[in-house]
């Protein structure tokens, strides 16, 4: 499903590289935490991922597609495929819970009918029905990343990537959140969530793939977060 | 496509930014009309030579009785022999095509009819005022120079009025005025460029947060931009209205009123509606490149 091979990548006006010879590879429906010091490239490879960002050298397979060769008229289908989560929530300060889980329909040209069906199904999925007509303001953060998890989630992608999804959350809350990505996963979805979480990580029992200065140091299957830490 | 998503966009874009907004269409309305009254002088100045390219001719006025022309000091107007040779002078020459003698009578009815509305000037002027004239038509109006030159020197000529002269003049005037127009309007085509460019960036910085989703949700380049690009487009559209009314006004008031000092050349209304569409769909365009070239510079697809 993600395919890196020999990936470097060196940000402009940078010498160090910020992923240096990565290979590594992830399968249909596997659920994969990112696990790293600060600064050791972890939101780079999820930023590769997405095509935000290309590689200096190395090359990337998604779903089947070599990004070097996708055409930037073609990104945002990539892009339909993958749904994405973050610290930062990133909702729409003045629409309500249902409002901004139908904005990645519409601005995707989804007709009115199919919006109106799936949108209650993913609020109810991240466990946030009856408060779908509350404004981001009147939710907590653990509520707020729920709405997020739903946007990223309603167009039904192949790859959910999740940057620190729980960053700004309470250990209890994160708990709900591992449950709701973990049940996204369930389905067929392939998870990447990139985290310093150790408690989380350990807990779940899932692949771990760790960076350090830009290089892959370790790739354990049910593994947990590491003794360094 | 979902139109009134685009449509919400485009409103909630339009008011937020509503003074760069009113400077676009009042700069665009005001570049528009000064290039559509440049257009339209310019179809008045062609119009006209049109209809005078037939009619001028030089008019070569006779002496009168105590006529105070210098040439004509002492003799006691023109004489018989005098029109006739005058008449044999003019039909030899070579450039000539049509001669005919337009007399006093005649002159003054012609007078009458071009200051009808001035009783002072008519009840102080009489027949007998009016000078008599040879009014010759030349093959080609640009050889008049020879045929002045020697038709000033001959006996019983006042002096020698060449129409295509003073037409020229008032060509140059009206050419003065349409050069005038256009190059304000390329300032102001700019300015509005500018504008543009500037209220685009607002826009997008403003929308920054709803494009950052919309391109991590996969909404193609086209569905990001065109709410941006619309909002040109509208200004343009309100703009080019704005300078629609102005350009039909200008039509009644100024072209209309001096049409009589004009000859018959008519600025007709399918000229003003080419120019007004021709304005229109540059204004748009203006927009809508000005939009595009700076959204690739501050809306990373
Ligand atoms: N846009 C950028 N321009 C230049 N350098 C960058 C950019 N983004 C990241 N870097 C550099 O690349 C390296 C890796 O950054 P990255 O954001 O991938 O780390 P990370 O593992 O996500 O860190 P964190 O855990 O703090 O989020 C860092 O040294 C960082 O300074
Ligand atoms: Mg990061």
């Amino acid at each position: 499903m993600i395919h890196f091979d020999n990936v470097t990548k060196v940000y402009a006006n940078q010498n160090r590289p910020a992923l240096d010879h990565v290979s590594v590879d992830v399968d249909k429906g596997e659920f994969v935490f990112l696990v790293g010091p600060s600064g050791s490239g972890k939101s780079t490879f999820l930023r590769l991922v997405l095509k935000e960002e290309r590689p200096n050298s190395g090359a990337i397979h998604v779903a089947g597609k070599d990004l070097a060769r996708l055409s930037n008229f073609k990104v945002p289908h990539l892009r339909r495929r993958i749904g994405c989560v973050f610290q930062d929530f990133r909702l729409l300060p003045n629409k309500n819970v249902y409002e901004n889980v139908a904005f990645a329909l519409e601005v995707i040209g989804k007709p009115r009918r199919f919006i109106r069906k799936v949108v209650p199904e993913v609020v109810e999925l991240v466990g946030l029905e009856g408060k779908a007509h509350r404004m981001p303001d009147e939710l907590s953060g653990g509520e707020q990343q729920r709405v997020a998890m739903a946007r990223a989630f309603v167009n039904r992608p192949m790859i959910l990537l999740a940057d620190e999804p729980t960053g700004n959350i309470d250990p209890a809350t994160s708990i709900g959140i591992m449950k709701v990505l973990d049940r996204i996963n369930r389905t067929g979805t392939t998870v990447v969530m990139a985290t310093h979480d150790a408690a989380i990580v350990d807990s779940m029992r899932k692949r771990v793939v760790e960076l350090e200065d830009g290089k892959i140091v370790r790739d354990q299957s049910r593994g947990v977060y590491g003794q360094a830490y | 496509m979902r139109a009134n998503f685009i449509f919400s966009e485009v409103w909630i874009g339009l008011r937020r930014n509503l003074t760069m907004t009113i400077a676009v269409i009042v700069t665009v309305a005001i570049g528009m009309a000064l290039l559509g009254i440049g257009l339209m002088v310019n179809s008045q100045i062609s119009g006209m030579k049109d209809y005078w390219a037939d009619k001028v001719e030089v008019s070569v006025f006779l002496c009168k009785k105590n006529d105070p022309f210098p040439k004509c000091k002492g003799s006691g107007g023109v004489n018989e022999e005098e029109q006739t040779a005058l008449r044999a002078l003019i039909e030899g020459m070579p450039q000539v095509e049509q001669v005919e003698f337009e007399d006093a009578a005649k002159a003054y009815e012609n007078f009458k009819v071009q200051y009808a509305s001035n009783t002072v000037l008519l009840s102080a002027i009489q027949v007998d005022d009016m000078p008599e004239s040879f009014r010759v038509k030349l093959k080609d109006p640009e050889t008049y120079g020879a045929v002045i030159e020697q038709l000033e020197g001959a006996a019983g000529v006042s002096n020698v009025v060449n129409q295509k002269k003073l037409l020229e003049n008032f060509f140059g005037l009206m050419e003065k005025i349409r050069g005038f127009a256009l190059v304000i309007a390329g300032f102001l085509v700019i300015a509005a460029t500018l504008l543009i460019g500037n209220t685009v960036r607002l826009s997008a910085y403003n929308r920054r947060r709803e494009t950052g989703i919309m391109r991590l949700v996969g909404a193609s380049n086209l569905y990001i931009q065109l709410p941006f690009v619309m909002e040109g487009v509208i200004a343009g559209l309100i703009g080019g209205v704005l300078a629609a009314v102005l350009l039909i006004v200008t039509k009644v008031f100024l072209f209309d009123g001096v049409q009589g000092y004009l000859g018959n050349s008519q600025l007709t209304w399918e000229t003003v509606a080419s120019v007004i569409s021709l304005t229109m769909v540059f204004g748009v365009l203006i927009c809508v490149l000005a939009s595009f070239v700076t959204l690739r510079r501050y809306l990373r697809v």
